[in-house]
């Protein structure tokens, strides 16, 4: 057994008119959280599609649960839940949820018994109604939602693969699903999501991969990544009006090198050969009225301004999460 | 463990299709169309036959010979022995002198005109000396009724002239009473056929290459669809993520292929049941065949079973399988190159012209099943799985020509299925513009 849920090495990728996968190469340890995050059309989906088989890269080689992602037996241990979500409309749900059991080496009866569960679970079922005899047009957009989600965890796959997973949900589905994540992780399986939204990988990412442009730019734990990227970030609140001479010492490139107002509060990052007295001090000589002064770890979403920097966000980013 | 998911997308694409209201209305409705295709001209025909019976017509006779009775018996003497019911066709003589023709004539036209009879027929010394006779009348496009007539008309003329060379009147009698048929029958290596068995084979081979090309067209259509139903909805992505796209193809291929196998079963067991409940009525509303001159039966389509043999339906079964596999093939293609219904049924339009021209030439084939023409066609793989079948049903083909349509068939099919699964390997996920003829050549030399 691999430690390695995914092992991507060297991998390239090109199209007719451009490369979207440029020596990517990623792993992914067994039972982790696991972000891929970039900016849109930076090569997530490529790199995920080429992990599930569906296309095959043009040079270098994946690795999926130990072994060879063109190995049909993977997929059975496999649950993927792609971008564009769509299901058979005039079929009934759980014939619908049958079908991608059986696809998934699944018995009929094995399918049968998750599906009642996930029903329950989700609520798709209740003594008033069975969502599972109505045809998928049938039902809300939110309710299609969890049908695609029952169907991507029905037979209990050891590599969970989502594909902009947030996207499209409402409030209570998005939370269930991180629900979800967390619990997958406390049972052992591997989860991989592909996202913009820096936020939810904060929060639930054991580890992350930010690319760009079909190339890598940094991965690893979470944790050490801030800490690589850490120490060097204040935040920063004031009581009332930003006076002239504030703003003068946040300007002042050789102290702050960037500053993102956050309204609520400022994030600073410090110049390299400032430090965080020094600029204590110049604010107190200011007059600013400081409520909080605080040496914070960057969020990921500061890590990936400052790593993907402004052409990814010309290239129709959008990093608030 | 490949076979059980295919087998999975072969159940979900049959029961899918079977359970819609669609096909159970087709599946009732066929089996109404064929039968009334098939039995509507025989029962008109069956009814003309009847009204025919019941003709009143004007005899005026000029000929001052007695023709004109005589022409009334042999039109209302039957053959053989005279049923009840049988005459009851009205026919009135009026001997004329030859210079009254143009009087009587036009009080008959008074007569035709008020719907008293259907028609007069005026009789002269041109009549006698056995060169024409003239009718007119509400009726005289019936070529049914005509055929009658005439034949009536010569024979009466004949007796009347062997009457008037003093020919012993009980010899004329029997000489002239002519009832001659003429049957026609079909010969093949299977022995020999009757003329009505050579019509039903000629509707069966028709029926067959018509079932044979609407079944291109529709269930080609099925899978397009189907195709486009999963690109659209992007299902696509998560089926291909646990199945390849060959197997996916392969399982809707066969999927709807079984749909339309079991249509079409359908069909047939449901048309022969309904023509089993029909045919007797049929039988029951014509006339016993004496009545009818020889004419009136030819036009009589008789309930004959085609001679059609187990080795034939085989045969039938394995252009409908090949044949089907390449245009179903090629409308997998398609469906995955386009993205709506729209383009969908313009990127068809080539495909649409194969299927179209092939059946332009079922008519001609049928007229003429062994020219040049009709061999290419039965030969040429896109156009064999309609005319070749069409053609075995009419003349017997020589072996090697149906090998050469089997084997260029399978070779074709084998190549299509070869491209066709790789555009649509490349086509199910690719989403926007559709692709160049340059673009279709790099997805197949990609894949």
């Amino acid at each position: 057994m691999s430690e390695l849920a995914i092992d991507v090495q060297h991998v390239v990728k090109r199209y007719a008119d451009h490369v979207a996968v440029r020596d990517l190469s990623l792993q992914v340890p067994r039972g982790t959280v696991y972000g891929l995050l970039g900016p849109n059309g930076a090569g997530k989906t490529t790199t995920i599609r080429m992990i599930l088989n569906i296309i095959a890269p043009d040079e270098g080689s994946i690795r999926v649960l130990g072994r060879p992602s063109n190995d049909a037996s993977a997929s059975d241990q496999i649950g993927y839940l792609p971008e564009e979500r769509g299901l058979y409309k005039k079929m009934k749900v759980r014939a619908v949820l049958q079908f991608l059991g059986v696809l998934r080496g699944m018995t009929r009866d094995a399918a049968d018994k998750q599906i009642d569960y996930w029903l329950d679970r989700l609520s798709l079922r209740t003594p008033d109604k069975d969502w599972g005899t109505a045809k998928v047009d049938e039902l809300s957009r939110g309710m299609q939602q969890k049908v695609q989600f029952i169907g991507t965890l029905l037979h209990d796959p050891d590599l969970v693969i989502l594909d902009e997973p947030f996207s499209g949900l409402d409030p209570i589905n998005a939370q269930a699903l991180k629900d979800t994540v967390v619990e997958l992780r406390k049972r052992g399986k591997t989860v991989i999501f592909s996202t913009h939204l820096m936020d939810n990988a904060e929060r639930l990412c054991d580890y992350v991969c930010i690319i760009a442009r079909g190339a890598k730019v940094l991965d690893g734990a979470v944790s050490v990544v801030k800490a690589q990227h850490g120490g060097k970030h204040i935040a920063l609140a004031l009581s009332g009006e930003v006076r002239t001479g504030v703003t003068a010492v946040l300007s002042d490139t050789t102290l702050v090198t960037h500053v993102d107002d956050q309204n609520q509060f400022f994030e600073l990052e410090l110049a390299r050969d400032a430090t965080p007295q020094r600029l204590l001090e110049r604010l107190v000589a200011a007059g600013a009225p400081i409520t909080r002064f605080e040496l914070v770890q960057p969020s990921l979403h500061q890590i990936f301004l400052q790593t993907v920097g402004a052409e990814g966000v010309e290239e129709g980013m959008s990093g608030q999460g | 463990m490949v076979r059980a998911k295919l087998w999975a997308v072969i159940r979900r694409e049959f029961l899918e299709r079977v359970q819609t209201r669609a096909f159970v209305i087709g599946c009732l409705l066929g089996p109404v169309f064929i039968a009334g295709v098939l039995f509507l001209p025989a029962y008109l025909a069956l009814r003309n036959v009847r009204v025919a019976a019941a003709s009143s017509l004007i005899v005026i006779d000029a000929t001052g010979t007695g023709l004109g009775e005589r022409l009334r018996t042999t039109l209302t003497t039957p053959a053989s022995a005279p049923t009840a019911s049988t005459s009851a066709s009205h026919i009135e003589v009026r001997v004329t002198a030859p210079n009254e023709i143009a009087a009587a004539e036009s009080l008959a036209t008074k007569a035709v005109i008020a719907k008293t009879v259907d028609g007069y027929v005026v009789l002269d010394e041109r009549t006698l000396r056995g060169q024409r006779a003239r009718y007119a009348g509400r009726k005289a496009t019936a070529v049914g009724d005509m055929r009658r007539l005439e034949q009536a008309l010569r024979q009466s003329a004949l007796a009347q002239r062997l009457a008037t060379a003093n020919v012993n009147p009980s010899l004329v009698d029997s000489l002239s009473q002519s009832r001659l048929v003429l049957e026609s029958e079909r010969l093949t290596e299977q022995g020999r056929g009757s003329d009505a068995s050579r019509r039903a084979n000629l509707m069966f081979a028709g029926a067959v290459a018509f079932l044979l090309y609407m079944s291109m067209i529709l269930y080609g259509q099925m899978v397009l669809r189907g195709v486009l139903e999963e690109k659209t909805t992007r299902v696509a992505e998560v089926v291909v993520s646990s199945v390849s796209p060959d197997t996916l193809l392969a399982g809707k291929v066969i999927g709807v292929g079984a749909v339309g196998l079991a249509q079409q079963i359908i069909w047939i067991v449901a048309t022969l049941y309904l023509g089993s409940l029909l045919a007797p009525m049929l039988m029951r509303m014509a006339p016993p065949p004496g009545q009818m001159a020889g004419a009136d039966a030819a036009n009589v389509p008789t309930m004959s079973m085609p001679d059609v043999h187990v080795g034939s339906l085989l045969v039938i079964l394995a252009f409908f399988i090949l044949g089907y596999g390449l245009y179903a093939s090629i409308h997998a293609a398609v469906g995955a190159m386009v993205n709506s219904d729209q383009e969908a049924q313009q990127a068809l339009a080539p495909v649409m012209v194969l299927i179209v021209s092939s059946a332009i030439f079922i008519q001609p084939v049928m007229l003429n099943p062994s020219n040049t023409v009709a061999r290419v066609a039965s030969m040429f793989p896109f156009s064999a799985p309609i005319i070749m079948p069409l053609r075995m049903g009419l003349v017997p083909v020589p072996a090697w020509e149906l090998a050469v349509a089997i084997l260029g068939l399978m070779a074709a099919v084998v190549a299509v299925i070869f491209l066709a699964a790789r555009i649509y390997r490349v086509g199910l996920l690719m989403y926007g513009k559709r692709p160049s003829l340059g673009e279709l050549a790099r997805w197949v030399r990609q894949s």
